[in-house]
């Protein structure tokens, strides 16, 4: 198996970077930490760019050095800078030509990903003969995005690359971005610390702080560990619940999901019949009940036991996270966080190991987040 | 007929003028490119010193550089007797001595609006183009060079401006022998000592119309290209 392990040690600027990491070689692992952490470092120093640390880089069986044949212009990795640049004196297909050039020189590489391709999928066709001066923020990024494909890379880095664009262009993107990385097995290093992002196409994520590697695995693992909350904060804390497409109601365009035998109905259609998708739920849009209620003031209703309370110092709100009943007897475990007032708590006198009643207005689950696996 | 003859020596004057500012131009692009390249993007210590040697030639009146440049280029000097080796004349009162001085009064003005104009380009342009497969010289003569038009434009009208009108350093290297050194600026004080104003006032107004028009392309220009920027 041909994996991307990194080991990078040193001093660059205030940061010190000791990091060490083995980066799949499929789907799209993010990497996610505060600002300066040193997640663009890392992409800098893969890239060639910052040399007086400490590195040990293996790819695909070979270690990369700052030697002759890894020199920074000759690595095989696809860098999307944070700030990315088109070249102004080029128009848009002149732009991408320009990799393209570069790329027929060097025999080793097979063209996999063709122009034609990424200018059908990045609809760049009315963009080619402007030039880059014109372009919006979301053109010029997919411009970006396209030249950098083109360099037929084995291994992509993108490091923030929708941080300012409007949410039309990014769930496009990111559809793209995944199916993409499927279609031609390129891996993907995803630089992001938008809980949408990283729900909607990551599949392993690593959290760095400091320099350091905190925590890493799957994505819909380690979002629900304290890890992650502490590093993205409590309000934005939510659950990623996978299931399974059971039915879809045309007239009403809503989908129900099968998870492990409760059911969820959501919104839309977030992906086709028995494909699993994955749904990104915020925890304090969860109403918990000890005793079911017979109402239909939502549309959801799932069953768990409590596995953890969190009692928060100093704040009004305390942390469940609660574990999904598994109606079918499968191995799988799935949990839910919620976040619901101490008084709540107190009222309803809701313990460890105690069944509840879990309630969700379909409304309110991530329609952004929906991806089929 | 005495008319004729000056008339004609002033046109060797424009000619040598002419001929000083090209070729300074082309050693300038020379040696300033890179110079101004290393102060862009190289040098982090060295930067201040570097830059402030390149910049003395502004500030210092002409006739201290023209102090020293004689008595660097002087026969007795390395380099003096190097030039004689070469040519068998010797380097001051030369042509080539005049070049010499021009590219050393000229050189900030090549570099400062160069180097501007590298600087604008940035670290992360060359880092793209790097990342995209392009190495150094790739880089620099597909990304840098092109991006830079506009500073390069600059360097040379202001360079060879600043050549056609320096006086004080041209008389004291070159001496304003006749048909040799004398440019148009020498030629046109000559013409005022002599009280020939009639032929003082077409040199300078010739050269008056020629640094009105130079400054203008160059104002013009530079304008466009800010207003399409925005």
């Amino acid at each position: 198996m041909s994996n991307l392990s990194v080991l990078l040690k040193g001093k660059i600027g205030s940061l010190f970077l000791n990091f060490e990491h083995t980066f799949k070689n499929d789907g799209i692992t993010i990497l996610c930490g505060p600002n300066g952490s040193g997640k663009t470092t890392i992409i800098s120093v893969l890239g060639g760019f910052i040399k007086n640390i400490e590195t040990r880089i293996i790819f695909n069986g070979n270690e990369i050095k700052d030697i002759d044949k890894y020199t920074h212009y000759k690595r095989p990795f696809g860098i999307m800078f944070q700030n990315p640049i088109l070249f102004d004196h080029l128009n848009v297909e002149e732009n991408l030509d320009f990799v393209i050039k570069r790329q027929k020189s060097k025999s080793q590489n097979k063209i996999l990903i063709s122009k034609e391709y990424l200018i059908n999928h990045l609809e760049l066709t009315s963009l080619l003969k402007r030039s880059p001066e014109n372009l919006s923020g979301g053109e010029k990024l997919r411009v970006v995005l396209a030249r950098t494909i083109l360099k037929q890379p084995n291994y992509l880095l993108l490091d923030e690359p929708m941080s300012d664009l409007d949410l039309k262009y990014k769930a496009k993107l990111l559809i793209f971005l995944k199916d993409f990385n499927k279609q031609f097995k390129i891996p993907i290093l995803y630089i992001t610390h938008s809980i949408e992002e990283i729900s909607q196409i990551g599949d392993q994520i690593v959290l760095i702080k400091d320099g350091k590697k905190i925590d890493s695995g799957s994505v819909t693992n380690v979002l629900n560990r304290n890890s992650f909350i502490d590093l993205i904060g409590k309000f934005e804390i939510s659950s990623l619940l996978e299931g399974i497409v059971v039915n879809y109601d045309q007239m009403l365009n809503i989908t129900t999901l099968d998870l492990d035998g409760q059911k969820l109905i959501v919104p839309g259609l977030p992906g086709n019949l028995k494909n699993i998708v994955r749904v990104r739920i915020r925890s304090r849009d969860i109403l918990l009940s000890p005793s079911r209620l017979e109402t239909n003031i939502t549309e959801n209703e799932l069953q768990g036991v409590i596995s953890s309370i969190e009692i928060e110092d100093n704040s009004a709100f305390s942390e469940l996270v609660i574990r999904l009943k598994n109606l079918k007897n499968n191995e799988k475990i799935q949990k839910i966080r919620s976040r619901i007032t101490t008084y709540n708590l107190k009222k309803m006198k809701l313990l460890i190991n105690d069944s509840v009643f879990i309630y969700i207005s379909s409304v309110s689950i991530d329609r952004q987040a929906y991806q089929s696996t | 007929m005495d008319i004729f003859y000056h008339l004609s020596s002033d046109i060797i004057a424009i000619l040598i003028t002419l001929k000083l500012a090209i070729i300074t131009c082309f050693f300038l692009a020379l040696i300033g490119t890179p110079l101004a390249y290393f102060l862009a993007f190289k040098s982090k210590k060295t930067k201040p010193y570097i830059e402030t040697i390149v910049t003395l030639p502004l500030v210092l009146p002409p006739t201290v550089i023209g102090f020293y440049l004689i008595i660097f280029f002087s026969p007795e000097t390395t380099l003096g007797k190097i030039f004689i080796m070469l040519t068998g004349e010797q380097l001051i009162f030369s042509f080539y001595g005049l070049v010499l001085a021009s590219i050393i009064y000229s050189l900030p003005f090549w570099v400062q609006p160069l180097q501007a104009s590298f600087e604008k380009i940035g670290r992360d342009t060359i880092w793209t183009s790097h990342s995209l497969g392009a190495g150094l010289l790739d880089t620099f003569f597909n990304v840098i060079i092109p991006l830079s038009k506009k500073g390069f434009l600059t360097s040379f009208i202001i360079s060879f401006a600043h050549t056609l009108g320096e006086f004080g350093i041209v008389l004291m290297v070159g001496g304003g022998i006749h048909g040799k050194t004398k440019v148009i600026a020498i030629s046109i004080y000559d013409h005022v000592e002599q009280l020939s104003f009639d032929k003082a006032h077409i040199l300078a107004g010739g050269m008056l119309i020629l640094s009105f028009i130079i400054l203008l392309t160059l104002f013009h220009f530079n304008k466009r290209t800010v207003v399409r920027v925005k």
